[in-house]
């Protein structure tokens, strides 16, 4: 931008306020329609103000919603998932980046091949593994003829709603492009003083990923907490339910009362936890995102 | 680094180990049954109340009712436990699943089982039409526990002010009668279309008018049976559903608005769905409401309607001892008091003809004449081939072609015809799989 | 240090101006050149990771291939081989060839909409500089909401009887029905999927624009080129590589991540006309409990995903000339 041109700035200007309201009129509507009663939402015309019972449908919506028990599950699967998948990764991109051994290429291709199939394709053979877990080795201990039953059911557990979606390597792939671009000096010195190269990990490696941790924390955060797929079919019972899948519960189905206030106040309370965090670490959100092409 | 490693294997190894002592260990005084429904809202009270006494009645067995979601959520859920090995010991399955889970190897016929324990039922006690359906070679398979049928509910005011005393026992005559009811101005709308109408206005209407569904007695003669309605007058059933919604007549309930609420609402003259609704419709209902039989074609004998609903069925898989608990519990239920009691809170037909009689006798449908409709239609005549019930396998699947087929015609993509003949070209691909898959077994 | 192969930038990474990248083969490719010869290590490093993928990858995608080829009942008891008869049964069913068309153009639309929304909001915000941040700030919060509740908020907008928008098309006499109306149904989820995903493709517009050399633009306003034929001499070719980039992954995001939208609102409806694979692999798997049949749309749809990946990398890296 060059030039002085009023026009067009004037008309850029129209255009990004247009497309805030486009992106908040959804938002601002479900705010409308959580703070009226039932009645109100039915009536037409539609309310196009709040109304005033905000507090009260979100009283309403927790305890129908059980959302205090669904956000806290929540919680625990988006962080797992955060730390599982960032913990994980860091070692294996550590492990390819960094030694030459001899099924380096093997792992290296192993941990690629998992790249290509995204978790919405092998949904039911996934659903079964989670089921039995030890149903491998359940193959090999027939294999080897020795009687004893394994079984290791996820279902419903934390285990199975974090497992399955660590066991991707994009994560493992960011870690190693940074890797690459570190200075070759710094493990040369390491070498010469004589660190282990658990050492060098801990000490040098870590904390210059720091950045990248945490602009992956916050997306795979999202990831997390944002996942529906996998918490609507591993798990049945209502109480290890994430917030997201409860909150589908609370939509109105053709033959219960039309609790539209109710749900969308709840979708509101849903949604705050990432939103603040989307606002508050917005810088890092944006350099991960460009930065990792996720 | 040797450490580090003997540590990793060691962990792992001690990992496998637990992971196969998973499971809580038992010597409990009291022998638990897994229970799994579908009963929601009310009716999941008064489930739980049932089961209540049950435990109360006896102290050896601890019945554990758990309300797994709706109809298709039960199934699947106890699909995916059996496959876990975790199935409950009893889940409630609804009648079209029957097939699926006769031939599923995964269940205990109900009848055997309380005859080896030697629970006392007059088998020959239950109502023809929830005989007839869950029976197979002359035993019963699974318990009956909420059968009910599909009635036409109206409203007595807007009829009235028409000028008729109730709807025409005849489809023409309804069809003239609420056609002046919305040209008077009396009402904007006859009728609302039910979640479920596949059932109460397709299915039933089949049995009534004594139609045939499908070939070999509707699948009772063999599993080579191949759907036929597309060719009965279910067309013109479904013409005729198709002219009510173009011209306003019917009303398809959107997403959020129940159908239910539009008629108790006052909205709409009319509703066809279950007896079950009486709960509701007289807990929620704004007008002078009354209910009657199903329509009928004009010239035709009506038959008997078809059962909807569910049944209690046995899982296999459980630890012997367990079953005589089953067995206990569910002598228990089939009762004649406590199906009594059930079937006054929730509107569910009596499953007994002693039960039926007991409440004639009490005077309980000259107090509520609505509530005796049901099962007065479900008694009437006899059962033929085509009224006797539905045995085709995977069912859920073929019903849910037909409704998908049959909303392509009220979003008018396809004519009535077409669609139906869609429908039974999918449901016969369906038949076909399930045919190959079982042959031999039935 | 020496420049690695393309297999190691991924997921792609769409540098604007970059190194020319040099294909280098197997055994060095990727490692640093000071690095460590232990042997029993890496191995211990790399093993929750290769388990992960064992049981939660590998494994149960292989069993989605067997299972592809057996139709079985529910409860797991009868098994049968049937070769590709699963195969063919979708090839001939309508209503498989009527998902594929549907998935097709719920992608293609939902990207055209993405992408050009993106491209109109990055433009603009490259121009203004007040309240940049601001923009920036609104336009990137959907990326905090799941993709389900972005369905229930426009199924709501846009509810037959309730919603604030059919009322105003009501008023402009327009009809508008999702539950029965396959078309409308159709363009609902297809707005909330673009809702959704402009703030990806904006940001990335946006990083891509502020990516070009302001002193090439500069040169050229010199020479007396307007604002927009600066933007489509200069930066449009620019940006190519994000362009294309954006282009798979909105592809990848309309084919896969939209599950949960379909889901949500119109659960494939009404009559199939949002039943989008994915939501017919879930529904014939789970709800149908047609495990053959599932496998093989699974099968079928992997084939595609690897055919994306394969394109994603092969085109988007190569085929992209960086060197403006």
């Amino acid at each position: 931008m060059v030039e002085r041109t009023r026009g067009l700035d004037i008309a850029c200007h129209g255009l990004l306020i247009l497309g805030g309201l486009l992106v908040c009129l959804p938002i601002y509507f479900a705010f409308v329609v959580g703070s009226h009663t039932v009645g109100d939402v039915l009536a037409v015309p539609p309310p196009w103000l709040p109304g005033d019972r905000f507090f009260e449908n979100a009283a309403t919506a927790w305890q129908k919603g059980n959302l205090g028990r669904l956000l806290f599950n929540s919680l625990v699967v988006a962080v797992g998932i955060t730390v599982g998948k960032i913990a994980v990764s860091l070692l294996s991109a550590f492990a390819i980046s960094y030694f030459r051994f001899r099924y380096r290429m093997t792992a290296f291709w192993l941990i690629f091949v998992s790249l290509m199939l995204p978790v919405e394709v092998r949904i039911l053979p996934t659903y079964e593994a989670v089921t039995n877990v030890a149903l491998p080795l359940q193959w090999l201990v027939d294999w080897l003829g020795i009687e004893i039953t394994l079984e290791w059911n996820m279902m419903n557990s934390y285990g199975g709603l974090i497992l399955p979606l660590i066991a991707s390597a994009t994560a493992t792939f960011l870690f190693r492009q940074f890797f690459l671009t570190v200075p070759e000096e710094l493990c040369e010195a390491a070498v010469i003083d004589g660190a282990s190269p658990l050492h060098f990990f801990r000490h040098v490696l870590l904390p210059l990923s720091m950045s990248n941790m945490v602009a992956l924390s916050i997306i795979l955060f999202l990831y997390g907490w944002n996942q529906y797929l996998w918490p609507l079919l591993f798990t049945t019972e209502k109480d290890m339910a994430t917030a997201v899948i409860g909150l589908k519960h609370l939509i109105p189905q053709s033959d219960a009362e039309p609790a539209w206030n109710v749900a969308m106040n709840a979708a509101l309370l849903v949604m705050l936890p990432p939103a603040l965090v989307v606002v508050a670490l917005q810088r890092w959100l944006v350099k991960g995102l460009v930065d990792s092409g996720k | 680094m040797e450490k580090t490693k003997r540590a990793f294997v060691g962990g792992l190894l001690a990992a496998a180990m637990t992971a196969g002592l998973a499971g809580p260990s038992s010597a409990q005084q009291r022998i638990e049954i897994q229970f799994w429904h579908a009963m929601g809202g009310v009716l999941g009270e008064r489930v739980d109340e049932i089961v209540k006494r049950y435990n109360a009645s006896q102290t050896k067995y601890t019945v554990v009712a758990t309300n797994k979601g709706n109809y298709d959520e039960v199934i699947n859920g106890t699909i995916a436990a059996y496959r876990a090995k975790k199935a409950p010991h009893v889940v409630q399955i609804y009648e079209r699943g029957f097939m699926t889970m006769l031939l599923s190897d995964a269940i205990v016929p109900v009848q055997d089982l309380l005859t080896e324990k030697k629970k006392q039922i007059d088998w020959g006690d239950f109502i023809k039409p929830v005989a007839s359906y869950y029976q197979y070679k002359g035993k019963l398979m699974s318990m009956p526990f909420n059968s009910s049928a599909p009635i036409l509910w109206y409203n007595k005011e807007h009829f009235e002010k028409a000028g008729f005393a109730a709807p025409g026992p005849t489809w023409q005559e309804l069809e003239k009668q609420l056609y002046a009811i919305k040209s008077k101005g009396i009402a904007d709308c006859g009728s609302s279309l039910a979640g479920d109408f596949f059932w109460s206005l397709i299915e039933n209407y089949s049995t009534v008018n004594d139609q045939p569904f499908g070939t070999k007695a509707n699948g009772y003669d063999g599993l080579d049976t191949v759907f036929v309605y597309n060719k009965t007058k279910v067309v013109e059933q479904t013409k005729r559903l198709k002219k009510w919604i173009d011209d306003g007549i019917m009303q398809i309930a959107g997403q959020g608005l129940s159908p239910e609420q539009l008629y108790t609402s006052g909205k709409c003259s009319t509703f066809f769905a279950s007896t079950a609704a009486h709960g509701s419709v007289e807990r929620d209902a704004k007008i002078k409401w009354s209910a009657t039989y199903l329509p009928w074609e004009e010239g035709t004998t009506p038959r008997n309607s078809s059962i909807g609903g569910a049944t209690l069925w046995v899982m296999k898989g459980q630890k012997a001892e367990d079953y005589d608990g089953v067995a206990d519990f569910l002598a228990f239920v089939a009762s004649p008091d406590l199906q009594l009691w059930w079937s006054k809170v929730t509107g569910y037909v009596p499953i007994t003809n002693k039960a039926y009689e007991v409440a004639k006798k009490e005077g309980y449908y000259t107090a509520n004449p609505t509530r005796e409709i049901a099962i007065l239609q479900l008694n009437r005549g006899t059962p033929t081939a085509n009224s006797q019930g539905f045995h085709f396998g995977n069912y859920t699947q073929t019903t849910f072609a037909l409704r998908q087929e049959l909303e392509a015609v009220w979003a008018n993509k396809k004519t009535p015809q077409e669609a139906l003949d869609d429908a039974v070209r999918r449901g016969n691909e369906i038949l076909r799989q399930f045919e190959k898959l079982h042959a031999g077994k039935y | 240090m020496q420049a690695s192969t393309s297999v190691a930038e991924l997921p792609a990474t769409p540098r604007v101006a970059g190194k020319r990248r040099t294909a280098s083969a197997g055994g060095t490719a990727g490692l640093k050149r000071a690095h460590y010869r232990n042997s029993r290590l890496p191995l211990l490093l790399l093993l929750p990771q290769l388990l992960v993928l064992l049981l939660f990858f590998f494994i149960p995608a292989v069993r989605a291939l067997v299972q592809a080829f057996v139709i079985t009942d529910p409860f797991g008891t009868t098994v049968h081989f049937v070769w590709f008869d699963n195969f063919r049964a979708l090839f001939a069913s309508p209503e498989y060839r009527s998902s594929v068309w549907v998935t097709l153009w719920f992608t293609l639309a939902q990207n055209a909409l993405t992408l050009s929304v993106a491209a109109v909001l990055a433009f603009a915000t490259d121009r203004v500089i007040r309240a940049r941040g601001l923009y920036r700030s609104i336009v990137l919060l959907p990326y905090a909401i799941a993709p389900v509740i972005a369905g229930i908020l426009w199924a709501f907008l846009f509810n037959a009887h309730v919603g604030p928008l059919t009322y105003v098309l009501k008023a402009l006499g327009l009809a508008w029905d999702p539950t029965r109306n396959g078309v409308d149904a159709f363009l609902l989820v297809t707005f909330a999927a673009a809702w959704k995903h402009i703030c990806y493709d904006y940001i990335f517009l946006v990083a891509a624009l502020l990516a070009v050399p302001a002193s090439l633009l500069e040169a050229a306003a010199v020479d007396g080129a307007g604002p927009s034929l600066r933007f489509f001499k200069i930066a449009l070719p620019m940006i190519g590589p994000t362009v294309f980039f954006l282009l798979v992954m909105n592809f990848v995001y309309g084919f896969f991540e939209t599950f949960a939208i379909v889901d949500a609102v119109t659960k494939g409806g009404p009559g199939g006309a949002t039943m989008i694979l994915v939501y017919k692999v879930y529904q014939d798997g789970f709800v149908h409990i047609d495990l053959g049949s599932s496998a093989a749309q699974s099968v079928l749809l992997m084939i595609f995903a690897v055919a994306l990946t394969l394109l994603q990398f092969r085109y988007v890296e190569r085929n992209v000339n960086y060197d403006v």
